[in-house]
């Protein structure tokens, strides 16, 4: 019963939220509003799909499962290299490539100590994460390091079909990974590794290129994310671990949305839209922000609690 | 040609000899069974067929070609599929994808769902008659039909041969026969099949020939069409008596401990039994015959449906380890690593733990009255260790044992529970314990033992119960039974209702 | 078997030989003005949050909302010090206040089953939501100018010594630390051997939210004022100096001596450094960096005498 509540409530208290808002703010339902949510949600959400391939690929248990915590961090790094070269006047295909080989190394480092050097995830991307913090201050000195792009330019204000450039980063890298992690034999395999790992192995799999390859993806979101962050931002910002948190919370939430109560990419997904249609809301409403925390907060903590005793009662 | 022949295959871990020149043939298109006690050598014999472990020596043949070493990957290319005892699928996973993972079907790139989904069904009905609804998850279902599922997926592989590995345990009668009927349609259709188990009565249904295992060597082969399983039975167990099974007389007081008409689901049905004061009461089953619940049961870490229990005529709310211990009861549990002992803790911290009241005062514990406890407990208990700082991990299994035993010595427990006491553990260790737990009643507690040595449970035990599926199916006095006897009537080869009539308990 | 009796040994000597590396490269660092800095204004905070820290990974957990704690406390501290309570009392609640943070999660890990990493990842949520808007969005609270505190030179030193005493004390010596450590290593033997789990759950998770409740009221005495979310700052060199902390261990235990050191450790490479001259972001990478040697080499030497 509670089972069935929380896979179908979920969903359902996702469009309750929103007709909630739909009537009491005016604007809520307009494209333009909601083509801002996306847009919005984009950094966030790509973050939080990089979590996500990680918790698939190590189990979520959450003290000895796949964790990544250096993704803000990776984030502000990978922005920072962005900006940093883009001043001094690379080639823009190469700026990029090379910011996007800046996240997939971190990936590299993260996953190696994970699996070579037999870290807990929890620590090993914890320590990690110090470093990046340190590497992007040194490139941006504490400031905000603004560039120009038309790359930039084209992420933060162009649009195709009346979406914003953004939405459509957010929604096309949610496609591309649902197709990699939900629906190829790479991402099945990936979550037999995560979920069960003797049996993967009894399988024949290799678990450990499949946790490697986990931390890579993040890398890799991270960076992708980064480059949307330059273009909110028109360049570094300094804030960016404190989005840590949220991306973390926003992770474990999806696992509400999935049919099978387990962490996946649309259920992230709409987990950041929630959080965003939140924070979207409560602006319209003249509610204040600080309440998004706090419930965030609450809503991890159901959301866990009641998993948790789903999973305690329910074994045949 | 047979379809698997190992011949001689000796392996040693450390200075435990597992193997000793064992062997093993399959003739093709039969159903072999392989029986033998626990630490007969079948599980280390099939590690080394599946790749897990190398022989020291011998030689594997598969369908008639040998090899020298073999890797999981290679037998899994050779036709050898097993059924393992743990399920091994993967408990979010959809029935098409447990069938499928690692070896998917696929449209293009991509995983193909209802393709899986559509064989997954096909193969269901084809070979086992048997249909799940549309997209459920392996969660969702029982252990008979995750256990379909695990031979459905060994099967999609094409296998020549199929190891099954205690396969019916978790299973009850109706899931036994189907899983029968299923061996035997897969026989029919060409498969040698290689079935372990410990009951008997399967053995004797759905084998063509049975090799028995004793101390790693194969003591004999056999069909069953031929031989009884009694006559089975006996082959296993037959060993020559060399441990000392030190018994004093102790005068036998009150009932200590009364179980009444207990009965959890699927585990175990109207179990009525006493133990007195001065008497050790032996329990034996193998998995699945409730045993093991049982005794959980009795210290709390399950709950019984219906039923009580009586402490020296109180009775008891166990709803947890901790209300068992104030009533009095202590556990010596079967998990040695993980719940008799913390192996990173040291000796003293281990043997202090269950009554650490006794050590404090204003919060702080007195390292002097630890430490001369524990000096005390190590030279009653003759724990050998490096000092009671050495952490637990470095003694051995029997000093281990020792130590886990140890810490309810403090509180003079009425009643101790002891789950497999010697496993693991070397034989001169072993009469010690034994002789602990003379020591034990003798100073006027009661003992419960669950063990499935037979010798041991006739050595040390007053009386010995014996369950089957569920029940008590038999009652004996150690002086009048001997290991057959305890054996037929545990794996069921003795039908439940010609057991010998059980005394009614006396005061 | 001599190679473990070694491992303890390590961040002791890694320790002295950076200790000597700045002495010879930076001439004030041994000096009693920098010392004394260095341990008055960095250490003390840290080492406090650090040593609640310490209990709970020693319950074989971890605590995210020790930042929630601390400014909590520090909010209640300056509030109650301006309408006009004394510092006595002001010091109560806002322990109160801490120990009001610490039952939450009590309730969550303990009663609710919540993982600690979640359940206090939710606490620090609703707390930081909580204080935002107590806050207004972050504006500080300053304590009235005549009700000021000045917090007395050693002062703040000999509360982390107390502290570190108490707690570690208990930890190593005490009833509750010999449970609270066969819950973090062995949870089922400790189930088995009849201890309470949820009575050992809340304990820690009180005595932590307590140690932050002090660090809070110093804070708050020091800059005569509550700057909210400022607690956040402490987490992760919290858990770092833990972890490190844990190599002092033969058992590679977290214990309350060697987290103080392991503060000390990232505290003397920051001050170091800045006093070398190394640009001040560089430092955080090197910390950074040497934060990571450390654990890497704690679990793999470990591993590696394991399977010796």
């Amino acid at each position: 019963m509670l089972e069935a509540l929380l896979r179908r409530g979920s969903v359902g208290v996702f469009l309750a939220i929103l007709v909630g808002f739909a009537v009491a703010a005016p604007n809520f339902l307009s494209v333009g509003n909601l083509a801002n949510v996306f847009s919005q949600s984009a950094i966030l959400g790509v973050l939080a799909f990089g979590l996500t391939c990680v918790i698939i690929g190590g189990g979520s248990n959450v003290v000895a499962g796949g964790l990544d915590l250096s993704l803000a961090a990776n984030l502000g790094l990978c922005a920072a290299v962005f900006s940093r070269l883009n001043n001094v006047g690379l080639a823009l295909w190469l700026t990029v490539s090379l910011t996007l080989a800046c996240g997939v190394a971190v990936g590299l480092v993260n996953g190696l100590a994970v699996v070579l050097l037999r870290l807990p995830p929890l620590l090993a991307t914890l320590a990690s994460m110090n470093v990046l913090a340190g590497l992007e201050l040194v490139l941006t000195e504490n400031t905000v390091v603004s560039t120009d792009s038309p790359l930039l330019d084209l992420l933060s204000g162009g649009a195709w079909l009346g979406v914003p450039a953004l939405a459509w980063v957010l929604l096309v890298t949610a496609g591309l990974l649902t197709l990699l992690i939900q629906h190829s034999p790479y991402g099945l395999r990936l979550h037999a590794v995560g979920e069960y790992p003797q049996a993967a192995e009894a399988a024949g799999l290799r678990n450990a290129r499949y946790v490697l390859s986990s931390y890579l993806l993040s890398g890799l979101c991270a960076a992708v994310a980064a480059l949307c962050s330059a273009a909110f931002f028109s360049g570094s910002t300094t804030g960016s671990g404190d989005m840590l948190l949220s991306v973390v919370a926003i992770a474990f939430l999806g696992v509400v949305f999935s049919r099978r109560l387990v962490a996946s990419i649309p259920g992230t997904l709409f987990a950041a839209l929630l959080i965003g249609f939140l924070i979207n809301g409560f602006q319209l409403l003249n509610v204040s922000s600080f309440w998004v925390n706090g419930v965030q907060g609450v809503l991890i903590l159901l959301v866990v609690a009641a998993s948790s005793a789903l999973s305690r009662g329910g074994h045949p | 040609m047979p379809a698997l022949h190992l011949q001689h295959v000796h392996k040693r871990f450390g200075a435990t000899l597992a193997l000793d020149g064992a062997s093993l043939k399959v003739e093709r298109g039969t159903v072999h069974g392989l029986v033998g006690e626990n630490g007969a050598g079948k599980s280390t014999l099939i590690k080394i067929l599946a790749g897990i472990h190398t022989a020291d020596a011998g030689q594997v043949s598969i369908d008639g070609q040998s090899y020298d070493r073999l890797s999981p990957r290679q037998v899994d290319a050779l036709g050898v599929q097993f059924i393992h005892q743990e399920r091994l699928l993967p408990a979010s996973f959809t029935v098409g994808e447990a069938l499928f993972f690692g070896h998917e079907l696929r449209r293009g790139p991509f995983v193909d769902r209802r393709r899986q989904q559509r064989e997954a069904q096909r193969l269901l009905a084809d070979y086992f008659d048997l249909q799940f609804p549309a997209g459920a998850l392996v969660s969702e279902l029982n252990s008979a039909e995750r256990q379909v599922l695990q031979i459905t997926r060994a099967l999609i592989r094409q296998p020549k041969i199929l190891v099954f590995d205690e396969p019916s345990v978790a299973l009850v009668k109706r899931e036994v026969d189907q899983l029968l009927r299923i061996v035997r349609r897969l026989r029919d259709q060409g498969l040698s099949i290689l079935y372990i188990s410990h009951y008997l009565q399967e053995i004797d249904s759905v084998c063509d020939e049975v090799t028995v295992l004793r101390n790693g060597r194969d003591v004999a082969v056999v069909e069953p069409r031929h031989t009884s399983s009694a006559e089975i039975a006996r082959l296993m167990v037959n060993r020559e008596v060399q441990e000392m099974y030190p018994k004093a007389r102790v005068a036998l007081g009150e009932p200590l401990l009364q179980v009444k008409s207990l009965s959890l689901a699927r585990r175990y049905r109207h179990i009525d039994l006493q133990v007195r004061r001065g008497e050790i009461v032996g329990l034996t089953g193998l998995v699945g015959s409730g045993a093991k619940e049982l005794i959980k049961t009795l210290f709390g870490i399950e709950q019984a449906d219906s039923g009580s229990v009586h402490l020296q005529g109180r009775l008891l709310r166990l709803r947890s380890p901790g209300q068992a211990i104030a009533a009095g009861i202590a556990l010596v549990p079967e998990e040695r690593r993980s719940q008799g002992i913390a192996p990173v803790l040291s000796v003293l911290e281990n043997l202090t733990l269950a009554g650490l009241g006794r050590f404090s005062r204003w919060g702080l514990l007195s390292r002097a009255t630890e430490q001369v406890e524990t000096a005390r407990l190590i030279d009653e208990l003759a724990i050998k260790a490096p000092g009671p700082h050495a952490a637990v991990s470095q003694l051995s299994g029997g000093n281990q044992q020792k130590v886990a035993l140890g810490k309810w010595l403090s509180r003079r427990s009425a009643v101790y529970l002891l789950d497999e006491p010697c496993v693991g553990v070397d034989v001169g260790a072993k009469v010690e314990i034994y002789r602990l737990i003379g020591r034990l009643v003798q100073e006027g507690a009661a003992v419960l033992v669950l063990s499935s040595d037979l010798p041991e449970l006739l050595g040390i035990s007053d009386r010995i119960l014996v369950l089957h599926r569920g029940e008590i199916a038999g009652e004996f006095h150690a002086g009048e039974a001997d290991s057959d006897q305890l054996l037929a009537c545990a794996t069921g080869a003795v039908p439940a209702a010609a057991v010998r009539a059980r005394e009614v308990e006396h005061a | 078997m001599k190679l473990r009796a070694l491992l303890p040994l390590t961040l002791p000597l890694v320790f002295g030989v950076i200790v000597v590396v700045f002495a010879v490269q930076a001439p004030g660092f041994l000096s009693a003005g920098n010392l004394k800095s260095l341990v008055l204004n960095n250490f003390v905070l840290l080492a406090i949050v650090s040593i609640g820290m310490t209990y709970a990974v020693a319950a074989g957990g971890i605590d995210l909302s020790v930042g929630t704690a601390l400014d909590f406390a520090s909010f209640s501290f300056v509030v109650l010090l301006n309408s006009g309570h004394g510092w006595a009392v002001a010091a109560a609640g806002a322990l109160a206040a801490a120990l009001l943070v610490g039952l939450v999660n009590a309730v969550l890990i303990g009663g609710l089953r919540i993982s600690p990493f979640l359940a206090t990842l939710g606490t620090l949520f609703i707390g930081t939501s909580a204080q935002q808007l107590l806050s207004d969005g972050g504006q500080p609270i300053y304590i009235a100018q005549g009700l000021k505190l000045g917090v007395a030179g050693l002062t703040p030193l000999l509360v982390v010594l107390g502290l570190a005493l108490f707690y570690g004390v208990l930890l190593a010596r005490g009833r509750l630390g010999r449970e609270l450590l066969a819950q973090g290593t062995q949870p089922l033997l400790a189930y088995y051997s009849g201890l309470s789990v949820r009575r050992i759950v809340t304990v820690v998770a009180l005595a932590t939210a307590l140690a932050c409740g002090v660090a809070g009221v110093l804070l708050g005495a020091t800059v005569s004022a509550y700057v909210p979310l400022s607690g956040n700052a402490f987490l992760l060199n919290a858990i770092g100096a833990v972890f490190i902390g844990t190599t002092l261990s033969r058992q590679g235990r977290a214990n309350v001596f060697g987290t103080l050191l392991g503060v000390l450790f990232i505290n003397v490479i920051a001050n170091g450094l800045l006093l070398i001259g190394w640009n001040f972001y560089w430092q955080q990478v090197a910390t950074g960096v040497l934060i990571f040697g450390v654990l890497t080499f704690s679990f793999a030497s470990r591993r590696l005498v394991e399977l010796a």
